[in-house]
């Protein structure tokens, strides 16, 4: 096999046009930095809203003078749903009672209010993995219909922001890492096509000699590959780098850093990413090799 | 081994072949003459499929060229083996390398590219500027070097394009006597060259070109 003495023409290459290349290295190593930070985000984020509805619960009214034995039944109901986690019963003493408790010094906004005015409630924690907006609402709906829930509360505007939010970021670094693969491909591309365009000569007696398009395209798909894995190679020494920094140095003085958490993956893949990138890249900047 | 059949070949606005029809058999040495831009080069860029005829069908081997599928041409350029020319080197490569091309490009270990790129050049007697660049070269060297990397390969077909182009009658004989050997050990061989000495007294088939015409073919 030729692939041997392929690599060797790579390396030489890469060495003779060390500037260039050192160029589109350390621009794909910037691209791949920013992907590496909108995953980091992403991630993150994910992460803080997964937290977040773990506090979620939802708050159902229930209708005047319901017997002990209505609340029993629907609280028998609600416990059967795989959505719930706990139900908790609110009577309208005890509603009262927290009210007072919040309210304390200022009482005195009760007073003169012989009948209390309080439904009783129910409190319905959902379990983590069921709290998606569409399964909430779904759930609200449901519930509603059984007899003696006067109103189903829950914080629908709340949790349709953070969807939106959720949404919108998730939109927008797909965009993000699209845009940046789409700009190191470029750069593998136009590295390569000069590569290519400096050998023309050379090319073109190879091919007299009898060079397959294996043999031609060869040396510029390693090295497409060889500048996006250096690429890779970079932008992974930045992300440790900006993880040192975040972890050891910031979270001393913010503590509130210690929460986040750094997908260590992501860097193993960098090199590999920035592999691929570049390999694409070179295929695209060979195109098709004629021989006549 | 090579046959033309009314061959054209038109470039925009001249006509370099018109209307050609000779055949070069299997381990014979042919030539090609005639005045400076007669079509020689033209016919054998035909022949490594550098050109593509206008009109007419060629044969190399059993292959007609017009059938050829395109990712099939450097497997059958590996049987023709070319003296450019313009001899083609490569000035960033020395003359091992430019040698050593011809079979690493099949993919032959170095250790036997090594071997046999030293013998050629024994054979060549360029044994001892095997480190040299191109450019370093006299004339005749280089002329060498590109027989070797033409004749390294061992090809069944060696075509050479005005073999002794600026070379004095001493050093063109010696280029000749190897053609001559590498014939006699069954290699099909076509010179192309305005050069009658090459020629002459050898009993060979000699094709005459004049400004894209064939106007004769006969015995040297
Ligand atoms: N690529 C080309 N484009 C246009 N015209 C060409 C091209 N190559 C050759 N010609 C023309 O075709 C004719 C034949 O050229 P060719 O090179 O075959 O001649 P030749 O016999 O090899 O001449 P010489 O002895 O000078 O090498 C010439 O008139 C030349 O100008
Ligand atoms: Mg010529």
């Amino acid at each position: 096999m030729y692939l041997l003495y392929s690599l060797r023409l790579a390396i030489q290459s890469v060495w003779r046009e060390k500037w260039i290349n050192l160029l589109s290295v350390l621009t794909i190593a910037a691209g791949l930095f920013m992907i590496t930070l909108t995953f980091f985000s992403v991630y993150n984020m994910d992460l803080a809203t997964k937290k977040l509805p773990a506090k979620f619960s939802m708050m159902l009214y229930l209708n005047e003078g319901l017997s002990e034995q209505d609340t029993g039944n629907i609280i028998a109901i609600l416990k059967k749903n795989n959505a719930v986690e706990r139900v908790r019963f609110i009577s309208k003493d005890k509603a009262l009672q927290e009210l007072k408790g919040v309210l304390k010094n200022a009482d005195y906004v009760l007073e003169g209010i012989n009948e209390n005015p309080l439904p009783a409630s129910i409190e319905v924690k959902l379990k983590q993995e069921s709290v998606s907006l569409p399964s909430v609402k779904k759930l609200a709906a449901d519930i509603k219909k059984i007899n003696g829930i006067e109103e189903v509360e829950y914080g629908e505007q709340f949790l349709n922001s953070i969807h939106s939010i959720k949404a919108g970021a998730q939109t927008l670094s797909l965009l993000l890492v699209v845009v940046m693969s789409t700009g190191i491909i470029f750069v593998c591309y136009s590295t390569v096509k000069i590569m290519f365009y400096r050998r023309k000569e050379e090319i073109e007696t190879f091919k007299l000699l009898g060079a397959t398009r294996g043999f031609i395209r060869a040396p510029f798909v390693i090295e497409g590959g060889l500048l996006g894995a250096g690429g890779g190679l970079v932008s992974l020494l930045g992300a440790i780098a900006f993880y040192y920094i975040l972890f050891y140095k910031l979270a001393i003085t913010m503590p509130i850093l210690k929460i986040i958490v750094f997908p260590s993956e992501i860097f193993v893949a960098l090199p590999f990413v920035g592999l691929m990138l570049g390999i694409s890249g070179a295929i695209i900047a060979l195109g098709r090799i004629r021989f006549s | 081994m090579i046959h033309f059949s009314n061959v054209s070949k038109v470039y925009d606005h001249q006509t370099a072949l018109r209307n050609i029809t000779f055949s070069v058999e299997k381990g014979e040495m042919a030539f090609i003459t005639g005045p400076s831009g007669a079509g020689k080069s033209t016919l054998l860029r035909i022949i490594y499929l550098s050109e593509k005829p206008d009109e007419g069908s060629v044969t190399i081997a059993d292959w007609e060229l017009s059938k050829l599928k395109e990712s099939s041409i450097p497997f059958l350029r590996r049987n023709i083996g070319v003296v450019f020319q313009d001899f083609r080197l490569l000035d960033n490569r020395n003359v091992f390398d430019n040698v050593a091309m011809t079979l690493r490009i099949r993919g032959i270990m170095e250790d036997e590219v090594k071997e046999r790129v030293m013998d050629i050049l024994k054979t060549v007697n360029l044994r001892h500027k095997a480190d040299s660049f191109p450019k370093t070269l006299s004339g005749g060297e280089q002329q060498r070097v590109v027989i070797a990397r033409a004749i390294v390969g061992e090809p069944t077909i060696l075509l050479a394009d005005e073999p002794t182009g600026n070379l004095d009658s001493d050093t063109a004989a010696g280029i000749t006597r190897m053609f001559k050997d590498i014939n006699a050990k069954g290699t099909t061989v076509l010179v192309a060259t305005h050069n009658r000495e090459l020629f002459r007294n050898t009993g060979r088939k000699v094709i005459r070109l004049d400004n894209g015409n064939m106007v004769g073919e006969e015995i040297g």
